[in-house]
């Protein structure tokens, strides 16, 4: 099939604006008479607020406002951008300001002031008396019987998400092997460059409030800071200006309604912008998870039970964590076939800052314990890993338990084949168990190299488990260009780009002709989901290439009635209309649309659709890494990631390459570097800043090849599917599996530091 | 207690009253609205405020205003605008190498500076010199292949 530009990488619709610094993020904007927002954090993880004395503060010259508590709806919220479909469990535990301290960091007061230096000034002034309780920082000191409870709930653990399918006690009684591990994945940050956290706040003469806000979801994060405060959802208005990356941090409110309350008492705008440190403090994180897994196998490596057990740290609110706990199923379930699976997910209060959407929502964790075991299960039985994971992996036409649909297509053997070949698979890995490297290099061999692979699969939306519901508009001006209307919600991934290469192609008119809307505004265009499960081109793609197509539609009866000919006999592309058999009689869609507009009649040529999309097809991916370890220092050096990507149709291949690109980095640091660690008594961050929350500089950073398997879908546009969050999801089990192969040594718990390394080596030269 | 400064910056004098302990990065992007120099930690860690003083790329976090007197300082807003393009932006345009566009603008000064003092670097060189601009979502690939690709122009 080939298309005009579906398919090009043609340059992002916004990149001369932000490479020339004159893109505008919600952070660089000023109102006259705007206030500066400040947030009074807790000192304590865990701790009674017995008294707050704010009245120094208010008497403070410059001060407008001080809020507590006491001042704030008493309204129960959850601030998770999950749609409120039957599959959502939303605890509603949050209130604008705390009434207690549940982590390190939780909001206890609020002020805006005329500028930021007051702002702080006042909030030193502000006297707080606490009552220090336990910091539960750890699944084991949470869920002990004794431990003081966080919420009025029971129990610290409060979310238990069983599946059961067959019986897994029989699979295992059935198995020639069983193998049985328990993994864990620390809290990493997404470390977006914008750091998360920053609202503007106005209220409009006529009563409501409008914010502008860096965001993922406009129309999600209007209706629960509407909840929040006790407004209609007509009375709030979102807009978001480009976002200076997200990767799931901004997946639902973060800081908007305390913006929205300061500005409604003061009757002024109010900026709320958090700093690095508050970003890492007071926002959402990738959930740690402790996953237990029991897996029987039969000799010849078909599997007769698999079952996971996993303890999720969901941190001081529920947020995201018990409706999260049932994609973390799903990954699990959809990965391999089995008989018989069984799947206990428990969601549990800590003292630590909530928990929830980070590229991949659970994938990453998931796929980093199967795949490990999967390794080990593999060179166990003496399969070669490839073959192990396509004889089990679920394929195009077979049911994918993650949705319950028949899956649309699968490229994964081809990226299994392409990625291998790419890393050099079968001549670089160390054959049966590892520690008898054969690369090894170092004056005196100390360096070993070693090869490993994990696979993965993702989704491009969250069907059936939720609503994908996007809304489009395209009119066509009377000069022949268009106008789509789009909440779009790019958050620097590209999707308005690709959005807009989508609308192009199918109304048939130049890339450049058409201008989608740069922002998204609640006010202007209809309800969108927004960016999560990497929805944005396969289902905001279907509704767009839906408008489109019905504006199509309406320009072709016009082009029929102009030419005088049946409209199925016509053809439009590249801005012309001409009849198939016979291209002499031709007509621009300039023509047409200044026809419709001023001529025989008198109106503007418009589709405009809302809808979510027929399915959800899974995308596979296959990533190979090679790494060097230092047996004298413990450093990981990873010399080479190999991505092979099964995305479906890609709309602008540069752009996917560079989400998978991006992507791969952040894997890396899940692998290695990246945890953000607190003190286990205090509950104190240790590294809320980016000097010590390492991410990879273009130093760190090892070649990284892409590979795009094209498997397109059947219900995406144009056979798109999905890639946005899968870049990461096989990294860090790529790089495990890879330093076993290099050492012989399995390492279940990330990130896999030089010390952990080093201890491993030193333990087993002891024993 | 604000004190009157001039600062040349981008060519133009400008005349400003700051108090002495605000940063450069503050004065640019609240008191000049030169706001495409961006802040993603106000503390020298990630170089997206990143602007070049006598032509050396800084971190205009770390600079007080008043210590920024008597130089050239040279931001974002300095070189191309988005009519024309300096060539090291039309090269990441072309290479699809603006993602979020946070980094972008500190990642161009500091690119700028590189290529003017060393026009013909290495892969390994442009790494290094790019090393103190963190980019979140680039994985820095099309970043440094649109260097690579400005310098043997
Ligand atoms: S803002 Fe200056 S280095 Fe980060
Ligand atoms: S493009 Fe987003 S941080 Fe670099």
């Amino acid at each position: 099939m080939s298309y005009s530009v579906v398919g090009q990488s043609v340059p992002r619709v916004d990149a001369r604006e932000k490479v020339s610094g004159s893109a505008i993020y919600t952070g660089d904007m000023v109102l006259p008479h705007m206030l500066v927002g400040k947030v009074l954090r807790s000192p304590h993880a865990h701790a009674k607020i017995i008294s707050i004395d704010t009245s120094k503060a208010r008497s403070l010259p410059g001060v407008k406002v001080v809020l507590t508590y006491e001042d704030t709806p008493k309204i129960p919220w959850n601030s998770a951008g999950f749609p409120p479909s039957p599959g959502a469990i939303l605890v509603e535990d949050q209130y604008i300001l705390s009434d207690k301290a549940r982590y390190v960091g939780d909001g206890i007061a609020a002020v805006a002031a005329v500028d930021e230096d007051t702002a702080i000034r006042a909030l030193d002034l502000i006297e707080i008396e606490y009552e220090v309780l336990p910091a539960l920082m750890t699944l084991e000191r949470a869920m002990a019987a004794e431990a003081h409870l966080i919420h009025d709930a029971e129990k610290n653990i409060y979310g238990h998400t069983p599946v059961v399918i067959g019986d897994v006690e029989a699979g295992f009684a059935a198995a020639d092997y069983v193998f049985e591990d328990t993994y864990y994945v620390p809290k990493v940050n997404q470390v977006s460059m914008e750091p998360c956290g920053v609202a503007l706040a106005a209220p409009d003469r006529d009563g409501r409030v409008t914010i502008w806000t860096s965001t993922q979801m406009p129309h999600l994060v209007r209706r629960i800071t509407a909840h929040a405060l006790g407004l209609n959802i007509g009375q709030v208005r979102i807009i978001k200006p480009p976002v200076g990356g997200a990767f799931g941090s901004r997946l639902g409110v973060v800081n908007e309604p305390i913006a929205a309350l300061l500005a409604l008492k003061a009757g002024k705008p109010v900026m709320l912008k958090y700093t690095r440190e508050e970003a890492f403090l007071a926002t959402e994180s990738r959930h740690p998870i402790s996953m237990t897994l029991k897996t029987g196998v039969k000799k010849d490596g078909t599997f007769t039970a698999r079952q996971l057990t996993s303890y999720i740290d969901g941190g001081a609110y529920a947020t995201h964590t018990p409706s999260f706990a049932g994609p973390v199923a799903g990954w699990f379930l959809a990965m391999y076939k089995s008989p018989n699976i069984k799947v206990d997910n428990y969601s549990i209060y800590t003292n630590a800052t909530q928990c929830g959407a980070f590229r991949g929502y659970g994938n990453p964790q998931v796929v980093f314990a199967v795949e490990s075991q999967m390794d080990d299960i593999a060179r166990k039985l003496g399969i070669d890993p490839l073959e192990f994971r396509l004889k089990n992996h679920p394929c195009a036409g077979e049911v994918w338990l993650w949705s319950g649909w028949a899956i649309e297509s699968c490229g994964l053997e081809e990226c299994m084949a392409k990625g291998a070949k790419a890393i050099g698979w079968s001549e670089k890995r160390n054959e049966g168990a590892g520690g008898n490297s054969r690369v090894t290099t170092g004056a005196a061999g100390t360096k070993k190299r070693g090869l490993g692979m994990g696979y993965m699969m993702h989704v491009s939306g969250a069907r059936p488990m939720l609503h994908e519901t996007s809304a489009a508009i395209v009119k066509i001006n009377e000069d022949g260009g268009a106008n789509l209307i789009y909440s779009n919600s790019d958050c620097g991934q590209g999707s308005g780009t690709a959005l807009t290469q989508i609308a192009a192609e199918e109304l048939g008119i130049p890339y450049e002709d058409l201008v989608m809307t740069k922002t998204a505004d609640t006010d202007v265009s209809g309800f969108d989901i927004g960016s999560h499960a990497s929805r944005q081109v396969y289902s905001g793609g279907n509704a767009v290439k839906g408008a489109a197509a019905v504006a199509k539609q309406k320009l072709l009866a016009m082009a029929a009635e102009m030419l005088q000919t049946p409209a199925e006999e016509l053809v439009v592309e590249e801005g012309q209309v001409w009849v198939s058999h016979d291209p002499s009689k031709t007509l621009s869609v300039a023509e047409v649309a200044h026809a419709a507009h001023f001529g025989s009649h008198g109106h503007q040529i418009i589709g405009a659709i809302s809808e979510e999309p027929a399915g959800n097809p899974p995308v596979y991916a296959a990533q190979f890494a090679e790494v060097e370890v230092d047996t004298e220092t413990g450093v990981v050096e990873v010399l080479k990631v190999v991505a092979a990507h099964d995305v479906g149709t890609a709309i602008n291949p540069a752009a996917v390459e560079g989400q998978i690109q991006g992507a791969v980095q952040q894997g890396i640091g899940y692998a290695l570097t990246e945890e953000y660690r607190c003190d286990l008594e205090t509950g104190r961050p240790l590294n809320p800043n980016l000097a010590d929350y390492k991410i990879l500089t273009s130093v760190d950073m090892p070649p990284v090849e892409t590979i795009l398997v094209q498997a397109a879908s059947e219900t995406g546009p144009f056979g798109a599917k999905s890639v946005g969050e899968s870049g990461l999801v096989a990294t860090a089990a790529a790089i495990a599996n890879a330093v076993y192969d290099a050492i012989g040594i399995r390492f279940k718990e990330l990130p896999i530091t030089p010390e952990k390394v080093l201890a491993a080596l030193h333990e087993r030269k002891e024993s | 207690m604000k004190i009157p400064i001039s600062l040349q910056i981008n060519g133009e004098m400008y005349q400003v009253q700051v108090p002495v302990q605000k940063t450069l990065l503050a004065v640019l992007r609240e008191d000049l609205a030169l706001t495409g120099t961006k802040n993603g930690c106000d503390s020298g860690e990630c170089g997206a405020c990143t602007v070049l003083m006598d032509g050396r790329p800084v971190n205009s976090c770390l600079i007080l205003a008043v210590d920024a007197v008597g130089k050239q300082i040279t931001t974002i807003e300095g070189i191309g605008g988005i009519a024309e393009l300096d060539p090291i932006q039309e090269a990441l345009v072309a290479h699809g190498a603006i993602q979020c566009g946070y980094c972008t603008p500190g990642l161009v000064m500091t690119a700028k500076a590189l290529l003017d003092s060393n026009p013909h670097p290495t892969e390994t060189e442009v790494r290094e010199g790019i090393a103190g601009n963190l980019c979140r979502c680039t994985g820095y690939v099309k970043v440094v292949e649109a260097i690579m690709d400005v310098s043997r122009h």
